[in-house]
């Protein structure tokens, strides 16, 4: 006889922010199988990519794959463009481009937290978070004129510029948010009842990262160092201070720990940023068109993100692939997922951020 | 005289649905309903069960596989009932028109009250728009709204796609079903 129920947890479920169907295969209160299904937003970019649109409006096409960390895709494309067209990108457009960037991740992160927390059933951490969190939507309304969404980069640069006052004001909301996430990092660290939901659920080995090929995040709570802020070129982190963040214990408590001192790390980065932004030009016009074909790597808020370019000598491309982070990561969710309780599993699920319409595009 | 209706405006209950949205509006929905702007206070609540909600939230242009779904969720919810469509690939299709794995707006499957523009649609927009639907859904009565069964050929009137008026109405057999 059959002992076990499933359970399906989606498409439309009150914890999930997007669509996303998982199948638990459950023994009593544990999981023992899980079967996932991710292709429920899937639109069709990279075709449009190729036969809808020219070169130069396909970076604000990709950066409707998603939402949350649309910033790195439309970076990621116009650099790989850039490649193509052998474009050099002043200073300042590279100190603004990161900018935005941790800004981006800031929020994004912040975002997970609450999530996370509001999955565990502590509502009134969510409304704290998410509060806190309207600053930094401010600074990036302030930039760039919206608050997601902004199509700031454009090939050879970005598209506004940045002003003394701006600036004072960034610095001043950025002072403010620090002390809030130090507030968190003691509220996650010693809070009895979030230790409870979080400490020692949904662990991954570093081993098991390693095999199952987990990125961003996820991999560094196992204690796997792998993070392509540190190994690219394009952008000048190492001299803004970069600190690659890691933990060993690979449970919902340490992915939440690595989120907040990354965030720490990404405002320290901001505040060097705009301790002194070089003089010079914002854009950089280009001429010609892409021929050829170049890769380009990027950390998004989730992991990595990979861009595959190839043109042709005309304005249509001839392809653009995108590997998203959460598409890689699969394999580890669904591993993580056995043998923990169906009561986590929303828990779980939130604190891996999982962005499905970054996978199925 | 006792009237449902004046009541029932005070506290309408919120359902959302992701149909291939890019996550934008869905987390300015999120922020809704965070303390800045604290959606709340007109007493709306999320919820995620079709059968307490009063207003339909839709964010996404229709994917093919999520348009089932929209549907059946759409159905579940007793009448009276309000949809509102966020950002502009909801009303449109947007920037993602005539991809090949799209439908161009909700408007062509379920009837929509208040259209929000904006990509992504702004917090102080939602709330406008939530409000005007809070309106309509006060005028509006029990009466059926009559949904429409899918894989229908779409007619074109004055260059507007709509599989509306050749579908066929619930209950009426359908071969392809």
């Amino acid at each position: 006889m059959k002992k076990t129920i499933n359970i399906p947890l989606g498409s439309q479920h009150i914890s999930l922010l997007e669509p996303v169907r998982f199948k638990f295969e459950c023994e009593n209160e544990k999981i023992v199988g899980v079967d996932s299904d991710v292709g429920f937003v899937h639109r069709g970019v990279e075709k449009a990519c190729t036969t809808r649109f020219k070169y130069d409006a396909v970076g604000y096409v990709v950066a409707r794959v998603c939402g949350l960390c649309a910033i790195t895709h439309s970076l990621s494309y116009t650099v790989a463009i850039e490649q193509l067209l052998d474009v050099e990108v002043s200073k300042k457009a590279k100190y603004l481009r990161v900018l935005l960037l941790e800004l981006d991740r800031i929020h994004s992160h912040m975002l997970c937290l609450s999530h996370t927390c509001e999955s565990a059933g502590f509502e009134a951490m969510f409304m704290r978070i998410m509060g806190d969190r309207e600053l930094i939507m401010e600074i990036q309304e302030l930039l760039t004129g919206n608050r997601i969404q902004f199509d700031y980069i454009s090939i050879g640069g970005v598209n506004r510029d940045i002003s003394l006052e701006t600036a004072k004001k960034i610095v001043n909301s950025l002072d403010i948010v620090k002390q809030k996430v130090l507030g968190y990092i003691d509220e996650f660290t010693n809070n009895w009842s979030l230790s409870l939901k979080f400490k020692g659920i949904g662990a991954l080995t570093l081993d098991e990262a390693y095999r199952f090929n987990a990125i961003g995040p996820l991999a560094r709570a196992s204690g796997l160092h792998i993070d392509v802020r540190n190994e690219i070129e394009y952008l000048p982190y190492k001299e803004l201070g970069f600190k690659m963040q890691t933990h060993t214990d690979g449970d919902i408590n340490a992915r939440n720990i690595i989120r907040l001192n990354e965030i720490l790390n990404s405002l320290e980065m901001c505040n060097n940023i705009l301790a002194g932004v070089p003089e010079g030009e914002i854009v950089v016009k280009s001429k010609g068109k892409p021929s050829g074909e170049s890769l380009v790597r990027f950390e998004a808020p989730r992991g990595e993100l990979m861009y595959f370019v190839k043109g042709n000598a005309t304005a249509m491309l001839d392809r653009v692939r995108i590997k998203t982070p959460t598409f890689s990561s699969i394999p580890a969710f669904s591993h993580i997922f056995m043998g923990e309780n169906y009561a986590d599993a929303p828990a779980i699920l939130a604190s891996f951020d999982p962005c499905l319409s970054c996978t199925a595009k | 005289m006792f009237s449902l209706n004046k009541y029932r405006k005070k506290s309408p209950w919120i359902l959302h649905y992701n149909a291939g949205s890019c996550n934008g509006c869905d987390i300015e929905i999120l922020a809704c309903l965070s303390p800045k702007y604290d959606l709340e206070r007109f007493g709306v609540i999320n919820t995620g069960n079709p059968k307490q909600s009063d207003i339909f939230l839709v964010t996404g242009p229709v994917t093919f596989r999520s348009r089932e779904r929209l549907i059946e969720l759409y159905t579940q919810m007793p009448e009276p009932k309000v949809v509102v469509a966020v950002g502009s690939c909801t009303c449109t299709g947007g920037v993602f028109r005539d991809m090949y794995n799209v439908e161009d707006g909700i408007d062509i499957y379920i009837p929509v009250d208040v259209y929000i523009p904006g990509c992504a649609a702004s917090p102080e927009l939602i709330i406008d728009g939530v409000v005007q639907a809070l309106d309509i859904l006060e005028k509006k009565t029990k009466e059926m709204e009559i949904p429409f069964k899918l894989f229908k050929e779409a007619t074109t009137k004055k260059g507007i796609t709509s599989r509306r008026e050749s579908a066929l109405k619930i209950g009426e057999n359908d071969e392809k079903n």
